[in-house]
């Protein structure tokens, strides 16, 4: 198993289609998966699970391409598979079977001997922090401690990448921070790319180096998060101290400029381009705004770049 | 691999339990770093997994590594399968001679362990393959590099062995300890006879009873249900088949689709016994033909159902 970190994409989908039976679930989803954290974003029943059921190779593509580890996955699934980590979203694991037991089981089915699945099942089970836990049977776990087994089991045969769907999906805050540091450092120190699977578009935005955000069967955005939010930030952000008046005139001004958005109350206003997420324009934007103020006698009380959470572009995207 | 040595002074403020981190070395001592870290060891490819599956399907059945409840099922049935042999044994170790002519023969022993046989038989395909499907661990399994059919394949290898543990072992005792009481066959070209009839009964048994529970498993993911519908079956099918033949009218043969008695119908031929049922009536190529036939269906029925399975992820 080459456990160099790797430079080019793990996963590679180009125009992917899917349907079951007449209902279309993908179509012309188009992605890349680099090293590190990639979140997978995208509502609920927008297609995230057979995504990954794709790249696991259950699932055929109706249309499109699909390259995992240089494979095609529906027809080397197997392969793909022993070198992939996968943690289900579902939490109903069997009850009355030991942490330990489970995750050495299903690192031995990914080809571990038995000697190494016993030592690295109860390694995997220490660095999630369920080492003293280990053989309690799972039946008896709360949920965090089961989505920390799941994690456990997925990177416990040492995997290229590993798939997490919903990962913090019924737990509280306290455990989410613990478990996104886990995917972290998972990514950070073991050279382990993870593919993150969720709806919450914060914990993507807290622990992922890229996104691919779906809604609809398309991929409606994709890239790196700072590329996501606008590079060096979209538009400024501006507290003013004058009167209506003056203000009114200097943002009918504004609007006038052509490709020039205004957003805002009257005296914190927020100034951007109006054709999207584009990094190249914020000085456009900034020379126009001082120019204006100047202009019309404003005082600026606060001036910044404004830079998009995840959450506005995703919000674009679906809108 | 993953257990490395680590060379070093424990007292450094640099050492990190767990880091993998190799210090310099300062002194003789020696620790044996168990922290999670990348592995490069050997692998066992498919074979290893489906050993594996076939393994913990074992362990699951025979609720081995679980807690005592777990066991409370299964371990007594096994008892009851093993508690006629032993005693027959401990009979013929008392009576030396002429036992043959009160102990059951070979054949009719698995008459004395039916219920013992059909309560497994019930059990394990039922835990074995709904559990999987209720707790999610079907998806696990093919998120791995087993795939529909081997993941089938192992279920039934541990299904048919299962089986085999109170089919062929209660009997394989019987042969051993007559033969250490000098009771047993005549000769080893005998001994090897009566061996070969006692596998291939076993087998036949454990391969049909084995089918119809995973068929019947594979309709639903409730545990319970299973059971019961198997339990209902195969001394159902001996009521039905019997009401159409005998009270209907209707052509002899329609008693090979008993499943209750067509195997060990067939036990019967393999030791060339006779055996009072009627289902016996048929040429032995119909039993035969009968058993592949059962066997078609279920294999048939059984990979329908899971070609088409949607596995909750």
């Amino acid at each position: 198993m080459p456990t160099a970190v790797r430079s080019e994409p793990l996963v590679t989908a180009r125009s992917l289609v899917k349907r079951y039976g007449s209902v279309p679930v993908l179509d012309d989803v188009s992605f890349t998966v680099n090293p590190g954290v990639t979140g997978l974003l995208g509502a609920n029943g927008a297609g995230k699970t057979t995504i990954l059921g794709m790249i696991l190779g259950l699932h055929p593509a109706d249309g499109g391409e699909l390259d995992v580890l240089g494979h095609n996955p529906w027809k080397a699934g197997r392969q793909v598979r022993t070198r992939i980590g996968y943690a289900p979203e579902h939490h109903t694991l069997p009850p009355d079977l030991r942490a330990a037991e489970f995750v050495k089981h299903v690192a031995e089915l990914h080809g571990l001997p038995p000697d190494e699945a016993t030592t690295r099942a109860s390694d995997a089970l220490w660095l999630v922090d369920l080492g003293e836990e280990r053989f309690r049977p799972m039946g008896t776990m709360s949920t965090g401690q089961r989505q920390r087994v799941k994690l456990a089991q997925a990177i416990a045969h040492d995997p290229e990448f590993v798939l997490l769907d919903e990962p913090t999906d019924g737990l509280d805050p306290t455990q989410r921070d613990v478990m996104l540091d886990l995917i972290r450092h998972i990514s950070e120190d073991f050279g382990i790319t993870v593919v993150l699977s969720s709806h919450l578009i914060d914990e993507v935005e807290r622990v992922c180096d890229g996104a691919i955000i779906i809604g609809e069967g398309r991929t409606l955005a994709s890239g790196t998060i700072e590329e996501l939010k606008g590079g060096d930030g979209v538009g400024v952000a501006l507290e003013l101290d004058a009167g209506d008046e003056a203000i009114d005139r200097f943002v009918t001004e504004l609007q006038r400029l052509p490709g020039l958005m205004v957003e805002g109350d009257s005296r914190h206003l927020h100034v951007s381009r109006n054709d999207g997420v584009d990094s190249t324009t914020s000085s456009d934007v900034l020379v126009a705004v001082r120019d204006g103020c100047a202009d019309h006698g404003i005082g600026i009380v606060r001036l910044e770049r404004r830079r998009l959470r995840l959450e506005d572009v995703f919000l674009r995207s679906t809108q | 691999m993953t257990t490395g040595e680590t060379t070093g002074d424990i007292s450094s403020p640099g050492f990190e339990p767990g880091s993998g981190t190799v210090l310099e070395a300062g002194s003789d001592a020696r620790i044996y770093d168990q922290g999670f870290r990348r592995y490069d060891g050997p692998r066992t490819g498919l074979d290893g997994a489906l050993r594996s599956l076939v393994k913990h399907s074992l362990r699951q059945a025979l609720g081995l590594g679980r807690s005592a409840r777990y066991k409370l099922v299964p371990l007594p049935i096994v008892a009851m399968a093993f508690i006629p042999a032993t005693g027959m044994i401990a009979m013929a170790a008392l009576i030396p001679v002429g036992t043959e002519q009160f102990l059951p023969t070979y054949a009719e022993y698995y008459g004395t362990v039916a219920a013992a046989i059909y309560l497994f038989a019930g059990l394990i395909a039922p835990e074995l393959l709904c559990t999987d499907q209720r707790t999610g661990m079907l998806g696990v399994y093919l998120a791995s590099p087993i795939d529909r059919p081997r993941y089938l394949l192992g279920k039934a290898v541990a299904v048919f062995l299962l089986l085999l543990v109170i089919t062929l072992g209660p009997p394989l005792l019987m042969l051993i300890a007559f033969t250490l009481q000098s009771q047993g066959p005549d000769g080893l070209v005998q001994w090897l006879e009566v061996l070969f009839r006692i596998v291939a009964s076993s087998a036949v048994i454990g391969v049909l009873y084995g089918a119809v529970g995973m068929a019947i498993s594979a309709t639903t993911d409730r545990r319970v249900v299973a059971t019961a519908a198997i339990l209902s079956m195969i001394p159902g099918s001996a009521i039905v088949t019997d009401i159409l033949v005998g009270d209907g009218g209707l052509p002899d043969w329609l008693r090979l689709f008993n499943v209750m008695f067509l195997p060990r119908a067939l036990v019967f031929r393999i030791h060339e016994e006779r055996g009072g049922w009627s289902v016996l009536d048929n040429p032995t190529w119909t039993l035969w033909l009968a058993f592949a036939a059962w066997l078609v269906v279920c294999i048939g029925w059984i990979w329908f159902r899971y070609r088409r399975l949607l596995v909750r992820r």
